[in-house]
């Protein structure tokens, strides 16, 4: 890499670290203000909102296949079906994922034949 | 979600260690493949585990080499991968309230990544506070090296490696959406959030199909937000 690849390189690496350290610190500041002010430190609610339809954002984006044919769809359909009888039952974090990885690729490997 | 303060059984890094295993189900194959491909754009070996090791944004670290191996204005490629990761600011804000003042908070923001703020987001309300930095740490170290081994184990011998063990690339990364999966269902605790998550998965699914990968997440989000705001002040789904 020649001398401006990295510069940019390192304006990457810098402002992604900005982007999630700047609006953590500005927060936080806010929240102690808020906190002096009245008493009562608590976040925009807004931002409450925002934060779980994130995640829920994230979980519809990784559903689709890398291949995205129909034995892909059914896969993902199984597997998460089995991730969520799972859940139901433990409530927990790992065994589900374990059975939902493992419906998938059962169907993933061994319907074709 | 549940806010219940809960005890660790061993110490806090440990148990972000194995909370965060799930993810290098998706994590390792998709560094793999971040490493393939940046070597054969024209990047060295160490350049691809340095733009891993300090980036750390698989997104964005995919746009980086090719539109540097097509020669695009670097100007134009520094302003596009940020702008790709651009959702990150509302993660720093989500968790500030569970995080202390403590200054190694500082540096470990450089782990907040998409997954590890949906994990933080599930399991640091749940932790004692003088645990919730040690879990974090454990947790997104493990991410982090996770990204990296990955990285230079597909630039050293990723095409050999997807060859030999397919199972890398077509199951292992099953394990993210089943992550996420266990992260939001407890949210759907009445049908205003129900609804309200239904409609973020829903369109950023059809957004990633429809070829918009890249705006598919904070759009999908913020429609669910309005949707949410729009149905709690008609009051017919019940509160939050």
């Amino acid at each position: 890499m020649d001398s401006s690849m990295w510069l940019a390189l390192a304006s990457i690496a810098i402002g992604t670290y900005l982007l999630r350290l700047v609006p953590y610190l500005w927060m936080k500041r806010s929240l102690a203000k808020r906190q002096t002010e009245d008493g009562v430190g608590s976040m925009p609610t807004w931002l409450t909102i925002l934060g779980p339809t994130m995640i829920a954002a994230m979980f519809g984006t990784s559903l689709v296949p890398a291949h995205p044919d129909t034995l892909s769809w059914f896969a993902t359909g199984v597997g998460m079906l089995a991730t969520f009888g799972v859940w139901t039952r433990t409530r927990s974090m790992g065994l589900p994922i374990l059975c939902g990885v493992v419906a998938f690729g059962m169907v993933t490997l061994f319907l074709p034949i | 979600m549940s806010t219940t303060t809960q005890t660790l059984a061993g110490t806090p890094w440990k148990q972000g260690i194995k909370d965060a295993i799930p993810l290098l189900g998706g994590y390792i194959p998709v560094a793999i493949s971040f490493g393939l491909i940046s070597v054969q754009s024209g990047f060295s070996v160490l350049e691809t585990i340095l733009i891993s090791t300090f980036i750390y944004a698989g997104a964005s670290q995919f746009l980086f080499v090719a539109m540097a191996a097509s020669g695009a204005p670097l100007w134009l490629v520094v302003i596009m991968t940020l702008l790709i990761n651009a959702r990150h600011v509302v993660y720093g804000p989500n968790l500030s309230p569970y995080l202390n003042h403590d200054k190694k908070w500082l540096p470990l923001m450089h782990g907040l990544t998409d997954q590890i703020f949906a994990l933080a987001h599930a399991r640091l309300p749940q932790l004692p506070e003088q645990a919730r930095i040690g879990w974090y740490t454990g947790a997104a170290v493990l991410a982090w090296f996770s990204w990296i081994v990955g990285t230079a184990l597909g630039a050293i011998a990723g095409g050999e490696l997807t060859q030999r063990w397919p199972l890398i690339n077509d199951v292992l990364p099953f394990a993210l959406p089943a992550l996420f999966f266990v992260l939001i269902v407890p949210r759907c605790s009445n049908p205003l959030w129900s609804l309200t998550i239904i409609l973020s998965a829903v369109t950023a699914l059809v957004l990633k199909i429809s070829g918009y990968p890249n705006i598919a997440i904070p759009l999908a989000a913020m429609s669910g937000a309005a949707l949410f705001y729009t149905l709690k002040n008609q009051r017919i789904l019940g509160e939050q």
